[in-house]
């Protein structure tokens, strides 16, 4: 796998969720599947997809009509594919002529901690201002888009930093290591 | 008064001038030489020492640069009393089917107007809010959006460009229909808009709890020493680590400061009134102040004692 970041503070951030999509290649009768399957659920009027559900690895998918699939709670890359293999094993079980096309990853989500509280205020009026959105009555942390690359994090008082929109790994160990060394001129 | 030539006469004859029907008439043979003359003296009377704030020299209200032609035209109104019911609607209906491209524009500055009429607002704020709107107006992506919110969001932003920011409850409390979220969505959508074109002009810093200290107090009748501790203890607790939203701590530190002054306290619901902020929050705000509390409340305002009867919370 990727090497290990050199961050001089030793954190490296944990995924939390990977949000991925594969193309099954046919066209599906949801009615069929929901009746067929047993952890499925199949509201027409409310959503127009199969929510499936496997338990190892812990994932849900969203399993649409024309033959696309969402996978989405799984903890690594590697277990993402394996899950969205499961459920295209389920559907080829059921009969449906399912091929596993265009596996991709589209969102991963990941948070660490700093160790130490930041203050947001302060942040938000540099040079980092461009960037950030912080209103505490909306929302108590501050939002910062970071543009290279292009993901959001979200920075919170405590030193809780939630990373998301990297479609890699290396993505969101090259934003933390970004982030780092800003978040530290504004410890408290 | 004066010497004329008569045609029917056919000479020079004495004229009478008739101010009050405008007509020069010939006086030996009665004939009507001009009529409708126009009086070119002064209309009205000018005094030096009365200045007045009508000057009937100008007309109309200011140009407003905003509006595509000045705001020069001419709007008929509905008559409220129902004289001449049927001539004066359809002349409005005239009025209203004209091709006028300022309609909207023209209705959304309106309900600017009444919303900060409510809030109290300066005319600087009202005109900064429809100096947003007609430059969100000009992207025309903003269609489908909930009107109501994005007015809302123009008064919000206006308020905290000029560093009078009004919690995003007190502008809910003056637009209709429009929730605290709808006007958080929309005002995230107005900074974008406007730094997409003009390229990241958009000023506005964050709330400090210190900004809102001055209204809250007087809206609950606090004496000016109150005020005044309350905005020294807000500008201290800044410095703690108190994970709480500006508006909470304000509510909170008014809270404080008032059970201990002796004159009549405001209970929980008036301060929760005034302030926008749930009595359950400004209870746990207190329980994260009140570690804080000697260090936050300035001597000269209250004793050791005194705080050490403030009830635990």
């Amino acid at each position: 796998m990727a090497a290990r970041r050199n961050n001089p503070s030793g954190i490296v951030p944990t995924i939390q969720n990977i949000v991925s999509t594969v193309d099954l290649d046919c066209v599906l009768d949801l009615n069929h599947i929901a009746l067929h399957s047993r952890n499925s659920e199949y509201f027409p009027k409310r959503f127009s997809a199969v929510i499936m559900r496997i338990k190892d690895p812990k994932t849900t998918a969203l399993i649409f009509a024309s033959g696309k699939m969402v996978c989405t709670g799984a903890k690594t890359e590697a277990q993402s594919k394996l899950a969205a293999r499961k459920f295209a094993r389920i559907i080829q079980k059921l009969g449906f002529p399912a091929k596993f096309r265009d596996f991709r990853i589209q969102n991963i989500v990941a948070s660490c901690d700093v160790q130490f509280t930041i203050r947001l205020e302060k942040f938000a009026c540099t040079s980092h201002g461009a960037f950030s959105t912080y209103e505490p009555e909306l929302f108590p942390g501050l939002i910062y888009r970071m543009k290279q690359p292009k993901l959001v994090l979200l920075i919170f008082v405590s030193g809780n930093v939630v990373i998301a929109g990297a479609k890699k790994r290396d993505d969101f160990y090259t934003a933390f290591d970004n982030i780092y060394p800003v978040l530290a001129e504004f410890k408290k | 008064m004066g010497d004329a030539f008569c045609s029917d006469c056919k000479r020079q004859t004495e004229v009478v001038f008739d101010h009050s029907a405008g007509d020069t008439v010939c006086s030996e043979c009665g004939l009507v030489l001009e009529s409708h003359s126009i009086d070119e003296t002064s209309e009205w009377r000018t005094f030096a020492n009365e200045s007045g704030d009508n000057d009937p020299v100008r007309v109309g209200g200011p140009t407003n640069p905003l509006l595509a032609d000045g705001g020069l035209s001419t709007v008929i109104a509905k008559p409220n009393g129902g004289s001449g019911e049927f001539l004066s609607s359809s002349l409005g209906r005239w009025q209203n089917r004209g091709s006028n491209p300022d309609r909207g524009l023209i209705l959304a500055f309106k309900t600017i107007a009444t919303m900060s009429d409510r809030l109290g607002l300066v005319a600087t704020i009202k005109d900064r809010a429809n100096e947003i709107y007609k430059r969100v107006e000009d992207q025309k992506s903003s269609r489908g959006r909930n009107q109501d919110a994005l007015l809302a969001a123009c008064l919000y932003i206006a308020c905290r460009q000029e560093d009078k920011p009004r919690t995003v409850k007190e502008i809910c409390s003056v637009a209709n229909g429009a929730t605290k979220k709808e006007i958080g969505r929309a005002k995230e959508y107005i900074v974008k808009q406007l730094g997409l074109e003009t390229g990241q002009s958009v000023e506005m810093g964050t709330i400090h709890a210190g900004d809102f200290m001055r209204r809250f107090c007087s809206n609950l009748g606090m004496n000016n020493q109150a005020v005044k501790a309350a905005q020294e203890a807000v500008q201290k607790s800044e410095e703690f680590d108190i994970r709480r939203s500006p508006i909470s701590i304000a509510a909170a530190v008014i809270y404080i400061i008032t059970q201990l002054s002796e004159e009549k306290k405001p209970s929980l619901k008036d301060i929760s009134g005034a302030t926008g902020v749930a009595e359950g929050t400004i209870r746990n705000s207190y329980k994260d102040l009140y570690p804080h509390v000697l260090k936050i409340i300035p001597s000269w305002f209250a004793k050791e004692e005194d705080l050490k009867n403030l009830c635990s919370p």
